[in-house]
Order: C-alpha cells, then sequence, then structure tokens
C-alpha cells in the first residue's frame, strides 16, 4: 500500500544543483532532452559556492609554457598515478575551453593587464594556471551556470530530496523522495539519471562542506548496483579555522598560500621548508596537512592545535583586494585582522577523491542510465586532488555525463516505476515516525562524526580503523531505533536520518578500503605502513553490493597509453614556482 | 527589544534565545537555554536546540562561513544572516525570527520562490555575436561589476525593502537583489542586451524611494542604492528620453572604441575585420549558401566551422572545416537565440 505521490516525468534527472549538476543540465538541455534538476537546497546555495581559489585550466596566459600535458602530469603526479589517466587527459585539455565558454555566458575573472584571464599560483600546479575572481570564485562560477540554466528555461525543483534511484530490471526507470518544504513524496520518471550529488565531509567532525555532503546520490547509486570507486581517499585541506570551535573546519583558501602566505610553527620557523624545500607551503594538499599534524604532533602547533598562517607582509591593501572574503571571515567569526595578525589554521576534511565508478568519456556508471559527474563521481583525482582541479572537473565532465545522458535516452523506452520499490522506500522514510526508538538523528550523525574524526582520518592505523568500524556497524543497527518528533512539513530532524544512512553506507565504504590499502598514498597516510606498495599502486579499491552486503575487490589502474607515459619518463620538470 | 527582562536572563555560561516557532495558521517565541561557548555564533545555537530540544525545528543553512546565503533571518529585529551573528554581541535574551516579508513556511524557513520568478524575467547577458572567444576585457572594466558579482542572494536586502515588505505588494518592484542582478549585467563591458524597458516597467526601479536600508542589511556591504539602483535610475530616465544615448552607451560597452582598447598594451583590433564567436550561426559563400556553425576562432581570420546538413528528418552538424572569415556571407548571432539549436541533433 503505497501513500499519494506526485509524478514527474523527464528525459534526464539530474540530482544536484552544484556546478557538475548545473554543467550537466545545461548540456542535456542543450541538446534537446527534457530535463528537470532537483537540488536538496535553494538554488545557487550548493557547495560549489565555497570554492574559492580557482579554476584550473592550461590556458598559458601568465606563463606561456604551460600546456595540456604538463597539466595531466601535474594531475597524475598529485594523485599518485592511481587516477584514470584518461579522464586526467581529457580534463587537461577540455578545461581551457570550459573557461571560455563560461565567460560568454557571463562570467568575470579577474584580468591580466592585456586583458585577458588572470592566473595564479597552487599547490603542485607546476605552472601559474588558476583562473579566479579573488577568492570567490565558485560563487562566480554557480552563479553564471545558475543564470544560463535559467535562460535555457530548465525545470528546477528546489527543496526537493531524492532518496532512491527507480529500477526496472537492471536499468534506470527514475527516481522517488520528498519534498522538504511540505514532506510530500516525489516520484521522477525518467530515461536516465545523472548523480551530482558531491562529497561525503558531513561524515567528518571537522569539515569544510556544507550539511548538504552527505554521500546521498554515491549512496544510491551503490544500493541500485553501482560501484564506488577509492572510498578510502578523502582529502584533507590542511588549512581550516580553528578557532574559536563554532567555526572550527571552515575553509581558509589555498589562494592564501597561493598569493604568497607563509605556514609558521609556534616558534616562527617556515616549517614547510623542511617538508618539501622545492614547493614549500605550495606542496600538494596531502603533505602539507601531514606537515602540519607532524608539528603539533611534535609539540610545536600553535595554542589551539595547529600552525599559524600569515600574510602581515603582503601589506593590507594586497590583502584587502586578492583575499577579501578571509579578510572579512576572520575579522568577523574570530576577532582576527589578518592584515595585522596571523591566522591558526589545521586540517580540515574538505573534498572525497572517491565516488562512483565512471566510464571517462561518457560518466556513464555500471548501471545503464545511471550517470555520474563531479565530486560524485570518481576517478580523475586519484589519491589526492591538486587544488583547482575540482572546479574544472565540474564543467568537463558535468557537460559530458550531460551529453551522454541526453544521447543515452534517445535510443531506449522509458522504464515503468514499480510500486513495490515506492512502497519499500515510503516505508523506510516514514519509520522514524513510527518508530518506537529512542535515538535521535543528530546525536547519532554526532557520534559518527567523532568516531570517524579519530579511527579513519588524516593519520589512521589498523586499530583504530578496526574499532571505527566496530562503531560504524553499531551505529547502522541503531538508526533503525531513531525516532523523530513532530510532522513532515519542513522537518529537519526526519531529513537528517535518512541522510545518515547514506552516511552511514559511504563510512562502511572508507574504513574498509582504509583497512584494505595496507600502506600510505596521497590522502592515505597509514601510521602502520609508512611506505608506498608499488603492488598496491597499481589497483584500485571498489565497494559494492552483493544483495545488501558491502563487498570490496581490486581492479587494475588502467594502463596509460605510451606517448602519455612517456611524459613521466623524463626528469620532472623543475621550474621555480613563481608568485604573482 | 533586547533588554533582557529578570526572567529571561541567562544563567551563567549559557545564553537564552526565543526563537519563533510556528507556520501559516500561527505561532511564538519559544524560549531555550543554550551553554554558550566562545566565539559562538546563533546558527550554532540554532544547531544546537535541534540536536537537545526540539529536532524538528526548520532552518535553512548550508556553508555556516557567510558564502551561501541560506540562513536569513531576523534576529532582534534585524535581517541578519544567522551564520555571522555572534551572540555575545547581544545582552539578554536573543530574539530569533522568520523573515517577515516572504510567505512563513514553518519556524525560521520562508517561502521565498518569489524570488526566482522575478530571476527569470530578467534577459540574460547577451553579447555581441560577433565578439571574439576568447574574450578581452581591460581589468578596471570587469573590476567595476564585481562588487554586483558578490551577492550571495540572501534575500535580506529584499526583506528589508519599504516596497516589498510594508506595502506588501510585490507586483510594483522586483527589489534591491534584482536591481544588483540587472546593475551587473547593465554594466558588464561586453554585453549588448538592453533592459531599461524593464527597468521603467515591471522591474519598477521608481519604486525605490532611496532610504538605502538595503544596503546597510547587505552582510557583502555591497553599496547597493548609491552604486545599483541611483545608477540604474539615471540611465532608465536618460534612456526613456534620449534613445540616441543608450546606442552610444552600449556601443562604447560592446565594442570598445580605439583609444581605450589600444590602452591594453598587445591588443589591437583590426579594422574592418568581421568578428565571430564561438557558436555562432553563420551562411557560407559555399555552393547552396549553407548554415554553419562556429567552432573555434583561429588566428588571422580564419574559423573552424561546423556545417548544417540538412536530410529530410535527420540534420547533422558536419565538420570541423577551415574557412576564411570573408568566406561567410552573414552572421546570424549565437546559436541559442537563432533558435535552431534545440532542434539539431549533434550527432557528430
Amino acid at each position: 500500500m503505497t501513500e499519494t505521490y506526485e509524478t514527474h516525468t523527464c528525459d534526464v534527472l539530474v540530482i544536484g544543483a552544484g556546478g557538475a549538476g548545473m554543467r550537466a543540465a545545461i548540456e542535456a538541455a542543450g541538446d534537446g532532452a527534457s530535463v528537470i534538476l532537483v537540488c536538496k537546497s535553494l538554488l545557487g546555495k550548493a557547495h560549489t559556492v565555497m570554492a574559492e581559489g580557482g579554476i584550473a585550466a592550461a590556458l598559458g596566459n601568465v606563463d606561456p609554457q604551460d600546456s595540456w600535458e604538463t597539466h595531466f602530469q601535474d594531475t597524475m603526479r598529485g594523485g599518485q598515478l592511481i587516477n584514470n589517466w584518461r579522464m586526467a587527459e581529457l580534463h587537461a585539455r577540455e578545461s581551457p575551453d570550459r573557461v571560455y565558454e563560461l565567460e560568454t555566458w557571463g562570467a568575470i575573472f579577474d584580468r591580466t593587464p592585456d586583458g585577458r584571464i588572470m592566473q595564479r599560483p597552487f599547490g603542485a600546479h607546476t605552472w601559474r594556471r588558476l583562473c579566479h575572481v579573488g577568492d570567490r570564485t565558485g560563487l562566480e562560477m554557480i552563479r553564471t551556470l545558475q543564470d544560463r540554466t535559467v535562460a535555457l528555461g530548465v525545470e528546477v525543483l528546489m527543496e526537493v530530496t531524492v532518496t532512491r534511484l527507480l529500477k526496472d530490471g537492471h536499468r534506470i526507470a527514475g527516481a522517488f523522495g520528498y519534498n522538504r518544504v511540505d514532506g510530500q513524496f516525489v516520484a521522477f520518471r525518467s530515461k536516465a539519471v545523472v548523480i551530482a550529488t558531491g562529497g561525503w565531509g558531513r561524515i567528518f567532525k571537522v569539515t569544510s562542506n556544507s550539511w548538504e555532503g552527505t554521500g546521498d546520490g554515491v549512496g544510491m547509486g551503490y544500493e541500485a548496483g553501482a560501484e564506488v570507486l577509492d572510498p578510502e581517499m578523502v582529502q584533507f585541506h590542511p588549512t581550516g579555522m580553528l578557532w574559536p570551535p563554532g567555526v572550527r573546519g571552515i575553509l581558509v583558501t589555498e589562494a592564501v598560500r597561493g598569493e604568497g602566505g607563509y605556514l609558521k610553527n609556534k616558534d616562527g620557523q617556515r616549517f614547510m621548508l623542511e617538508y618539501d624545500p622545492k614547493k614549500k607551503e605550495l606542496s600538494s594538499r596531502d603533505v602539507v596537512a601531514r606537515a602540519i599534524h607532524k608539528e603539533v604532533e611534535q609539540g610545536r602547533g600553535s595554542p589551539h592545535g595547529g600552525a599559524y598562517l600569515e600574510v602581515m607582509h603582503l601589506g593590507a591593501d594586497t590583502i584587502k583586494k586578492k583575499l577579501p572574503s578571509m579578510y572579512e571571515q576572520f575579522l568577523r567569526l574570530a576577532d582576527v585582522d589578518i592584515t595585522r595578525e596571523p591566522m591558526e589554521v589545521a586540517p580540515t576534511i574538505h573534498y572525497a577523491m572517491g565516488g562512483l565508478w565512471v566510464e571517462p568519456e561518457t560518466g556513464a556508471t555500471t548501471v545503464p542510465g545511471l550517470f555520474a559527474a563531479g565530486e560524485a563521481a570518481a576517478g580523475l583525482h586519484g589519491a589526492n586532488r591538486l587544488g583547482g582541479n575540482s572546479l574544472s572537473d565540474l564543467l568537463v565532465f558535468g557537460r559530458r555525463a550531460g551529453a551522454a545522458a541526453a544521447t543515452y535516452q534517445r535510443d531506449v523506452t522509458r522504464g515503468n516505476l514499480h510500486e513495490r520499490q515506492i512502497a519499500e522506500e515510503q516505508e523506510l522514510l516514514l519509520k522514524p515516525f513510527q518508530s518506537e526508538g529512542k535515538e535521535n538523528p543528530y546525536l547519532l550523525q554526532q557520534e559518527l562524526q567523532t568516531a570517524m574524526q579519530e579511527g579513519a582520518s588524516l593519520a589512521r592505523d589498523e586499530r583504530g580503523l578496526r574499532a571505527c568500524l566496530k562503531k560504524v556497524l553499531e551505529l547502522q543497527r541503531r538508526i533503525e531505533m531513531v525516532h523523530v518528533p513532530g510532522s513532515r512539513r519542513y522537518n529537519p530532524g526526519w531529513h537528517t536520518t535518512r541522510d545518515l544512512r547514506f552516511m552511514l553506507t559511504i563510512a562502511e565504504a572508507i574504513v574498509r578500503a582504509a583497512l584494505e590499502r595496507k600502506e600510505s598514498r596521497g590522502a592515505h597516510w597509514r601510521l602502520d605502513y609508512l611506505e608506498k606498495d608499488a603492488k598496491l599502486g597499481r589497483v584500485n579499491y571498489i565497494a559494492y553490493s552483493d544483495s545488501g552486503r558491502m563487498r570490496l575487490k581490486t581492479r587494475p589502474v588502467p594502463e596509460m597509453p605510451h606517448e602519455l607515459s612517456r611524459l613521466f619518463g623524463e626528469p620532472e620538470p623543475l621550474p621555480a614556482q613563481k608568485t604573482a | 527589544m533586547a533588554v533582557a527582562s529578570a526572567k529571561g536572563a541567562p544563567a551563567n555560561g549559557s545564553v537564552a534565545l526565543q526563537v519563533f516557532r510556528g507556520d501559516p495558521a500561527g505561532g511564538a517565541e519559544e524560549r531555550f537555554e543554550v551553554p554558550m561557548q566562545e566565539g559562538m555564533v546563533v546558527l550554532d545555537a540554532i544547531h544546537y536546540i535541534q540536536a537537545h530540544f526540539a529536532p524538528d525545528l526548520a532552518c535553512r543553512w548550508n556553508c555556516k562561513a557567510a558564502k551561501c546565503g541560506s540562513c536569513s533571518a531576523e534576529v532582534n529585529g534585524r535581517p541578519r544572516l544567522m551564520c555571522k551573528t555572534r551572540v555575545d554581541e547581544f545582552d539578554g535574551e536573543i530574539h530569533v525570527w522568520p523573515m517577515k516579508a516572504f510567505p512563513l513556511i514553518k519556524d525560521l524557513v520562508t517561502d521565498v520562490s518569489w524570488n526566482y520568478k522575478v530571476n527569470r524575467e530578467i534577459p540574460p547577458f547577451r553579447p555581441s555575436p560577433n565578439e571574439a572567444v576568447p574574450y578581452r576585457m581591460a581589468a578596471e572594466d570587469v573590476e567595476r561589476i564585481y562588487e554586483f558579482r558578490k551577492c550571495i542572494e540572501c534575500f535580506l536586502c529584499q526583506d528589508v525593502c519599504h516596497v516589498l515588505r510594508n506595502h506588501d505588494d510585490k507586483s510594483l518592484y522586483y527589489g534591491p537583489r534584482y536591481m544588483v542582478r540587472i546593475a551587473g549585467l547593465e554594466m558588464h563591458p561586453l554585453d549588448t542586451q538592453r533592459r531599461t524597458g524593464l527597468l521603467h516597467g515591471k522591474a519598477g526601479v521608481g519604486m525605490c524611494n532611496i532610504t538605502k536600508c538595503c544596503q546597510e542589511v547587505c552582510p557583502e556591504h555591497i553599496k547597493i542604492t548609491d552604486n545599483a539602483i541611483i545608477p540604474l535610475k539615471e540611465r532608465t530616465a536618460t534612456d526613456s528620453y534620449d534613445p540616441i544615448a543608450w546606442v552610444a552607451r552600449k556601443i562604447r560597452g560592446g565594442v570598445p572604441p580605439e583609444p581605450e582598447a589600444a590602452a591594453i598594451p598587445g591588443f589591437v583590433p583590426k579594422a574592418g575585420v568581421q568578428r565571430f564567436a564561438v557558436q555562432d550561426v553563420v551562411r557560407l559563400r559555399a555552393r547552396g549558401r549553407p548554415l554553419a556553425r562556429v567552432g573555434r576562432v583561429l588566428a588571422d581570420g580564419w574559423l573552424e566551422v561546423w556545417v548544417l546538413q540538412m536530410g529530410g528528418v535527420t540534420q547533422r552538424w558536419r565538420g570541423p572545416k577551415t574557412v576564411r572569415a570573408t568566406d561567410i556571407v552573414s552572421n546570424y548571432g549565437p546559436l541559442d537565440d537563432v533558435g535552431i539549436g534545440s532542434k539539431i541533433r549533434d550527432q557528430d
């Protein structure tokens, strides 16, 4: 017996309205498909808005030596060569066009003196490569895509949460969820679905992610039979705010270091000179995060257990012009004037390199009709993502997934929605209202966050991971006992309960894969296996559902063709990292 | 209003909040006491209340770093972002209410969908069809609109606007947020769209009586009245009585005149060369005068085009083909504007 629900019909359903989702919707709509775009929040609030530093694209406007080949190499090296080479190649080749395209839709970037797009240096990028507008590049990008989406007349359903993919046989037939505002159920009948739901930073306690980063799309894809690649690879951004407690984890953009900021320990030493004398503060994110962790561990941390980040030497005018929102953020939230005092920073969970396994060209998952793009998809970034590569990822692969979904839907008939699947999902959704249990969804979420922060964060070992896994499995049992009071009308406690199920699935995948990868590589740092293992460097871990049980398997990292692998045969290019 | 009564004075180490709870049928303040933490903001307190006292307390939020503009509310009667409002700036009880200019959904959440409807009515950015890609724009020209692009759409300016709030009539004026959006488009150096008719008519720029309340509450410190609304009012007045001024301004904005362009080192636009943009629909001088779309703009007057082939029901773009700019008879502008884009399947 099912409760009433409204049904929307379309060719392509895009879940998530961040950069990747909107870019996919724009492409699919431009190709003539009827598109519905759904998002959990209001339009334009997605986490893309938080991206500050810039979009990595080898335009060569500032450093003419730059080329897609160098960008490709930087991306692969950053990812410790477990990336999908084809994705890295497409990304490096296509991102310049995607940036120029944004300009034709009204985006504006900082300019060079001759009127072209300005580019700034960033961690582990060989040349100055990040197209930016001050420190609010993400906002510029999301507003531009939003305007374009609106101009194309794409139907947008705001504040709708999709919780389950519906299948007809082995292929996708649509999706099911609820409207957050009135709590009414919604079904979508669509020929193709694009997952663009972003990452899962909210599984951890200290994160730069917004509440939306709960891994829904990847969780749904997993339940529908898609594979989750590299779940163990979770990126720490080296510089999150640290004090006061309320702001802990909020991002301090890498642009602060890109513009010439120094990291210092409590003795005033620029410790990055020791950890990476060549790239210094602009080393890759995993290296800088570990360096800060080690400094703190060895008793050289700042009062609240982090490091100092200084920009005073740049001068107040430059700071206010190049880093206006950082200036405002610290002044307002931490009473720190960054033109006079250092910032106190510590690593914060920032990005999930892992996600749904996709075909490089199309973003197609292993489930027919299901596509994924952006942070929800995996493969491009390998073991560590370079700053700026996520925004270009969204544009390049958002477009590709949208185009592929639009092409796919032309050749297939519409699948049927099966009442049984809908009834099951409704029962699951309504359970917390009927439950006699005493568990509180918020406190359960906090328990998960604490457990993951302790057991599966920056520095991992067997014992901690085992304890963490035990806790995650315990929480998976206890979530059945969650009770929420109130009605279905805009009830955040109820919303949290469903999100939490996805978080628990993803958490299990993270811990299980982290236990298996007995080596240290990129963002994955095992205290009990400090070295890289060449054998493990040739495989990716994949989590998949085997009739409801999570299984793990390995798959060989795709081998690069000779014309690309030869790029790595030569000695590493040694251009000095220039600062603006 | 912010003065604490004896009853409301918070116990040591805690802060008392009076949070509006209710739905369209009615509601009232409910009192909560939350343990004080250093640097705590109002949104932290709301989260604490959700986790410990009222799991179904409705509020919107996303980034918690004043970048997304979701957690707008009225704190002690003033429109604020809850994530940016420190608890320690108030003495006594803190009253948290939803925005009053919009219909209530529940507790602190209001129905802001009207704003999105208005947004759809504004004609989008339209560059000149002959503008070469990549664009060249001088820093000072783009910096002029930085301020407008900073808007995070928190709608606090809409909430405080007298026209929208007191008269409760949203049919007369788009509100400050959309004056900012229109200003950003109108002052974009490459935009060629005309919006002064809209401003004068439906958008209702004349309704604003310059009380500057909107710019006082803007969390991004955009000088909404001074830099967006007043210039738009002037522009609308000029264009209504002097259409030539509009043409002159758009030409100046769209195609920079020689002296300005020459000020950009290394950028000398060639006189007499027709300009093309990616995705422009053009007609070729070849046999049958076929239509094509521009794929890339190459150096020295060469273009890469995709030629449209129509055969019965199927239509496809064939290419790329390299042609001279002089081989092109006419340029109809961007594919989207010409409108054949959606009907043609890209099968290559």
